[in-house]
């Protein structure tokens, strides 16, 4: 397959060495990261919980949603871009590690699922029952933090 | 007992040291911290984005911000009892560690920060008009909270690389 070679090429190219090998490098880089995942999970969680009907509910759901796409949007570009600039670094030692693969299988479960099955139930006209909201919101959680989980144990399991 | 020492003592105890020895337990309190931040600081990143007129800023954005600043005080709780879970395991290396206390100091300064708005503006906040937007106090206050939390992830995430 081409793409080990191309990975490999990249992992030497001069801005993916300097975050690697300079002192704060990956301490920014992961920073980036960090930042994106407050701001992705928080629209995440702000959603779910008025889809699963917490908290005071008195604004409209669709309104939410259309308020904090831009903002899901522009958080999945830091993390994916940042993230990016961190595996390049060493492609091999992420491509091994099984708690990493879990993420990547995570991250397109929740992506499609944020973007394909959820913003039918938050686009104003639903007519879910409230059980199925609840589960809805739950199964959007447990992706997207499932996601953040398998990311932190990359640090921990082989 | 000078601060120092009681550092060393405190993660010398037979409690740090269970929790940083254990396979699980550091993991799973660490892996906490970090995702209680969009619990906590995300909730307020919302906030700020109000008051500062950036988004959230029409007719039920106002009811919005009443939610966020409600669930980031469960966030925070996390934060806390986490990070002081953390902080305990290596308060000796922490006790000097340049990032730390640039963070203790951010997290000072947030504190302050969050007293005085909630002072100065928060028990006004339904007489702004949306339209009008936040007072300029209001705004400045938002704004300095959302360099300073940056500030904490930075030095937060920076400082691990040095134990």
């Amino acid at each position: 397959m081409p793409i080990l070679p191309l990975l490999q090429s990249a992992s030497n190219w001069a801005p993916i060495v300097f975050i690697r090998d300079s002192k704060y490098g990956m301490p920014v880089a992961e920073s980036f990261h960090l930042m994106g995942l407050t701001i992705l999970l928080a629209t995440v969680v702000v959603l779910d919980l008025r889809l699963a009907g917490l908290g005071r509910n008195d604004y409209e759901i669709s309104w939410l949603a259309r308020k904090l796409k831009p903002w899901t949007v522009g958080a999945i570009v830091l993390v994916m871009s940042s993230g990016l600039l961190i595996f390049l670094g060493t492609p091999g030692k992420y491509l091994d590690s099984r708690p990493f693969r879990l993420k990547m299988v995570l991250l397109c479960c929740a992506i499609l699922f944020h973007f394909g099955v959820l913003r039918r139930f938050t686009a104003g006209d639903s007519v879910a029952r409230p059980v199925v909201n609840v589960a809805v919101a739950l199964l959007s959680l447990t992706l997207w933090f499932g996601v953040g989980w398998a990311g932190r144990a990359i640090a921990f399991i082989p | 007992m000078p601060l120092f020492e009681w550092c060393q003592w405190l993660q010398h105890t037979r409690f740090a040291t269970a929790i940083s020895e254990s396979d699980w337990l550091f993991p799973l309190i660490e892996g906490s911290h970090i995702l209680a931040l969009p619990l906590s600081v995300g909730m307020i990143v919302i906030l700020d984005l109000r008051l500062l007129g950036i988004a959230f800023c029409d007719g039920p954005g106002a009811k919005l911000v009443l939610n966020v600043m409600r669930w980031s005080k469960i966030g925070f709780a996390v934060m806390f009892v986490t990070g002081g879970l953390l902080l305990i395991t290596q308060a000796g290396k922490a006790y000097d560690n340049a990032f730390f206390r640039t963070k203790l100091t951010f997290l000072l300064l947030l504190g302050i920060n969050a007293a005085l708005y909630q002072k100065l503006f928060f028990p006004k906040m339904a007489e702004w008009d949306s339209a009008r937007g936040a007072p300029a106090g209001a705004r400045f206050c938002a704004g300095v909270s959302l360099l300073l939390w940056v500030g904490v992830i930075v030095c937060g995430r920076t400082m691990a690389y040095q134990f």
